[in-house]
């Protein structure tokens, strides 16, 4: 059974990001109109909208949470060239409907092209951020204080020879750090369009690991999940297809040049699924990393789930109907789907086949 | 066996903006928020306006378990398991296994009871959707019972020698009322016989096995004195009873008294001694145990399971549990209906197959929330139904999911996580792992929450967990100017990096200000003052000035010395001490010694000799309200040396 309610978010214009703190108190919006908005989640269960400004000359691309361990920091990219870090800073605190301040605390203008991704590194690699550009370059920066985050140095980059669409980082504390990065490219020779780099700690650098050759199609998404005690890597991969791909760490025994190790990943596609029949835009994993959601150009959002032998599948869609706008608050299932007087079970689940419950 | 599948769930946003995709975030739990749009092309695309705010939709599922009156059976069912739990360990054998059974039948009083509160709920409630929402539950959760009950007769009970016949009778009358209800009806009624529903509540109660109300009606016809009733009554009488095997005689011996019994049946039946009234004919046919009359009386024992458990009482009441398959088909025949098998029909379906596996995955398509499967499942696990010779990994694995399952669908809810903690805890694979990430997910909404979280890392040594959690709660309270509560955080980590960088914000304080805040909690640092350097230095340093006010002078000047010399002090602080030992120096009576005295100058000739030379770091020089004061220490330092040397009288003039 569904339940959906509605949150005004005032944004003028198409939302491209929405982000979440851990908690899943605080939410986080960016929009084509150039704005940002930080939200709150009340004790009424009621999202409040507790900051909003105006950045960027652009369309703001994504917007991310840090970890609280940091405190209440935002990242935000754009097409104009530039990804920023944001700081909360308190006003008076305890105030009812008190609106914080958002800070700008540091601007990233390396990049000549337009950013279209920005993302925190896990918090065990410290307070570190990496964000992607359409020329193909991957720029890591970290801030060493995280008393004072107006200091951020660029500590790596690197430069991928694609153009850049989303990247990813892996969050296991077992492995080396670990970026993946999709292209969306539309050129079809240019090879895998997704490509992992590791950080070697011997050599101090991100080296390329690995190409997935098996994805051609421009990518738009990728996402690992968390890894739960798996001796390998989930990584879901939005391109023309939904493609899930499991990486394993073979054991370091390539070497490169005299001295550097390189991990070998024996690659498998533990699933593709070709349900949205269209481009897949966006894929999430949730908290435990055993449910997916895959987003395409169908207009549906889709929900992908292993059982305990790993075997993915389908298990809920949400159907996005454009005819027109609904207001709705308890929404449950789509009553033309059960005929009238058929006597439902299932409390409110939507079934297909509404001639399979048994009156008892 | 045809695998069903769980059909996909269908769920429609209506917003015109749908138009430009959907997409989806994660929030926790099972919660997804909405929002139309799509990935930008990288154009600084801007529609033109349409006038409309955009809506972001947060959607929910499966969060039922969440509704206060299911909270009550959560918290019930999670006493049973961790008994059950802790009796695994503990007993074996037929100990054990009355255990089992007995929190079989403890899960099911839970379910009882909640039956019971979601009753009296629909009664008070006056919210029309609210009712209905009661209603679909308590359907759910009476099938729920349903299936449950069966699955214990069949897979955990075992009974004596195998029969299985007098439990499901007994199920049948729980579960199947009209016959007893209509017995009662009648019964009120002076002549029962007149009423329609006479010789079918009779038929009712020989099916489902209640001879003696059946004789007690019968007993009541006007005509009961006739030949035919008195054989009938007669022959029902003596119907062996199934209960007599409890008592003592064996399963061999009652199968020879019922078959003889059967036998008389027949022969009476055979020597058409009730031919005037088909009636007593129908029910002497049900007690011969003939295939084709129980089609003609299907209405009475609707639905197929009930003609199941009737045929094997007058077939074959020795019956094992693991043959009743053998009657299901005939049954399900004489149903045979246009529509497909029922959800709630496949689960009992499969029960009476022994098929346990597709018991529980039906199961789970039947009930969205966990607790069903999670709960039988560890049940039958511990009773060892779920062999693993049917798969490729333990059938611990199953279990396992199921839990992890359940605890997840817990864990997102502000009260209920302890509850997953606990399940968590109970699996051995992924339980450990799952918990680390849930733990750093719970919000820390008040400090109580926070420690509560920090005891159940400590409990389980999760030290990373633990280290975060500090971290998080003091970085607020720095956040919050709160540097005594943040501080106190980072001591309970024992994170080094950040008392140090407290010690210095305090100093710092106290160089700008000339005041501590916070006095109380450097005070009794005790101990965990060693942590960090700065942090030992800030201790004592308080230290001096206590001493100070408590006019302990000399033992003030011997600590202030100790810590210039020790070298604890960051140079930039070291001012400060210097001037700090201005007023003791000008004190009337001898304070510092004229090794301290001398001590004192060489220090204050090193940090002069820095600044000079530009050596540090800040580059700053002396403000000229500084170089004042350091003449100003100079000159009493010069002062009392002599003053010193005089007292000890021990330099030698020679």
């Amino acid at each position: 059974m569904f339940v959906t309610k509605q949150i005004e978010s005032e944004h003028k214009d198409l939302i491209h990001d929405v982000s979440f703190d851990f908690y899943g108190k605080r939410m986080a919006s960016c929009s084509s109109d150039q704005s940002v908005k930080v939200w709150d989640l009340g004790e009424d269960g009621e999202w409040k909208c507790t900051a909003t400004w105006k950045t960027h000359s652009g369309s703001v691309f994504r917007v991310t949470w840090a970890h609280p361990e940091f405190g209440q920091v935002l990242a935000t990219c754009s097409f104009d060239r530039q990804a920023a870090v944001w700081e909360e800073s308190f006003g008076d605190v305890g105030r009812e409907g008190v609106k914080s301040n958002w800070i700008k605390k540091s601007i990233l203008v390396d990049s000549r092209t337009a950013v279209t991704d920005v993302k925190f590194a896990p918090k065990h690699l410290g307070l570190q951020l990496a964000i992607c550009c359409s020329d193909g370059m991957v720029r890591i920066y970290e801030c060493p204080d995280v008393m004072n985050i107006s200091q951020w140095s660029l500590q790596h980059d690197i430069q991928t020879k694609f153009k850049c669409s989303c990247l990813s980082w892996n969050s296991s504390r077992m492995h080396p750090p670990m970026i993946a990065v999709g292209s969306d490219d539309n050129n079809p020779s240019g090879g895998g369009k997704c490509q992992v780099f590791e950080y070697n700690d011997s050599t101090r650098k991100w080296t390329k690991v690995e190409t997935i050759v098996a994805v051609t199609d421009p990518v738009h998404d990728v996402a690992f999940a968390p890894n739960l005690g798996r001796s390998y890597h989930l990584l879901a991969i939005a391109s023309k297809e939904l493609k899930i791909i499991s990486l394993t760490p073979l054991g370091r025994d390539s070497v490169i040049g005299n001295q550097s190790v390189v991990s070998r990943f024996e690659m498998k596609q533990v699933a593709s699924f070709t349900d949205h029949e269209s481009p897949v835009w966006r894929v999430s994993w949730n908290v435990t990393g055993t449910v997916l959601s895959s987003s395409g150009d169908d207009g549906c959002v889709r929900l992908w789930k292993a059982n305990y032998l790993g075997r993915w599948k389908g298990i809920s869609i949400l159907k996005g109907d454009a005819s027109q706008t609904r207001q709705d608050r308890n929404f449950s299932a789509n009553p033309s789907q059960n005929p009238a007087g058929a006597v439902r079970y299932i409390q409110q689940a939507p079934v297909h086949n509404a001639s399979h419950l048994v009156r008892h | 066996m045809a695998e069903r599948e769980r059909d996909i769930q269908t769920c429609c946003i209506s917003d015109t903006s749908c138009q430009f995709g959907l997409q989806s975030v994660w929030g926790t739990g099972n919660q997804l928020f909405l929002f139309p749009g799509k990935n930008p092309l990288l154009s600084n695309e801007r529609r033109p306006a349409t006038g409309k705010n955009e809506q972001i939709r947060e959607v929910q599922w499966d969060i039922d378990l969440h509704h206060p009156v299911l909270r009550k059976m959560v918290n019930d069912s999670h006493n049973i398991f961790v008994n059950l739990q802790r009796q695994a360990t503990q007993l074996t054998g037929a100990a054990f296994h009355t255990q089992i059974l007995n929190s079989s039948r403890h899960y099911r009083a839970t379910q009882k009871a909640y039956l019971k509160d979601l009753d009296d709920m629909i009664g008070s409630t006056r919210d029309e959707e609210q009712r209905q929402q009661y209603m679909e539950h308590l359907k759910l959760l009476n099938i729920s019972e349903l299936i449950w009950s069966l699955c214990e007769i069949l897979f955990i009970e075992s009974p004596v020698g195998g029969l299985v016949v007098p439990k499901l009778l007994d199920w049948l009358k729980l579960h199947f009322i009209t016959a007893g209800r209509l017995f009662d009806d009648l019964m009120k009624e002076e002549q029962p016989e007149s009423k329609t529903t006479y010789w079918d509540t009779i038929f009712r109660l020989v099916l489902q096995g209640q001879i003696e109300k059946a004789c007690r009606l019968l007993s009541l016809h006007s005509a009961r004195q006739t030949d035919d009733f008195q054989t009938l009554i007669n022959l029902l009488k003596r119907m062996p009873q199934l209960s007599n095997v409890y008592k003592g005689s064996s399963v061999a011996e009652f199968d020879m008294k019922w078959r003889h019994w059967r036998d008389e049946c027949q022969r009476n039946y055979e020597e058409q001694k009730f031919s005037i009234n088909p009636n007593l004919e129908t029910v002497v046919r049900i007690l011969c145990g003939e295939d084709a009359v129980f089609s003609e009386v299907k209405d009475c024992c609707d639905p197929w399971y009930h003609m199941l458990i009737s045929k094997a009482l007058y077939q074959d009441p020795t019956v094992k549990a693991c043959d009743l398959h053998y009657y299901i088909q005939g049954c399900q025949d004489a149903y045979r209906s246009t529509t497909r098998l029922g959800e709630l029909d496949s689960i009992l379906l499969s029960a009476l197959e022994s098929d346990v596996y597709q018991v529980i995955k039906d199961s789970r398509t039947v009930f969205s929330n966990g607790w069903f499967v999670a709960h039988l499942t560890d049940l039958l696990h511990h009773c060892g139904q779920l062999d693993s010779h049917r798969l490729q990994f333990g059938s611990d694995l199953q279990r396992e999911f199921l839990l992890l399952e359940y605890a997840g669908s817990l864990m997102s809810h502000h009260s209920l996580w302890i509850v997953g903690v606990s399940y968590l805890d109970h699996c051995a694979e992924f339980g450990r792992k799952y918990l680390e990430l849930y733990l750093d997910h719970i919000p820390l909404d008040s400090e109580k929450k926070a420690n509560k979280i920090l005891k159940i890392c400590e409990d389980r040594n999760m030290t990373e967990q633990a280290k975060s959690i500090c971290k998080v709660m003091g970085m607020r309270c720095i956040r919050n100017k709160r540097l005594g509560a943040a501080l106190t955080w980072f001591l309970r980590s024992k994170d080094v990096g950040f008392a140090t960088v407290l010690a210095e914000k305090y100093l710092l304080e106290y160089s700008e200000s000339g005041e501590f805040t916070n006095l109380d909690l450097i005070d009794y640092l005790g101990p965990s003052m060693l942590l960090s350097n700065r942090l030992t230095f800030l201790g004592k340093y308080r230290e001096f000035h206590k001493l100070y006010s408590e006019g302990e002078y000399h033992a003030a000047g011997d600590l202030l010395l100790a810590l210039l010399q020790a070298r604890l002090a960051p140079k930039q602080f070291w001012i400060t001490l210097l001037i700090d030992a201005l007023p003791l120096l000008e004190k009337t009576e001898l304070i510092f010694s004229s090794q301290q005295t001398r001590e004192l100058m060489k220090c204050l000739e090193e940090l002069t000799t820095e600044y000079k030379l530009g050596k540090k770091r800040d580059g700053l020089g002396f403000t000229e309200a500084r170089k004042d004061q350091l003449d100003v220490l100079k000159l009493a330092l010069s002062r009392n040396l002599p003053k010193a040397i005089l007292q000890e009288g021990t330099v030698n003039l020679l």
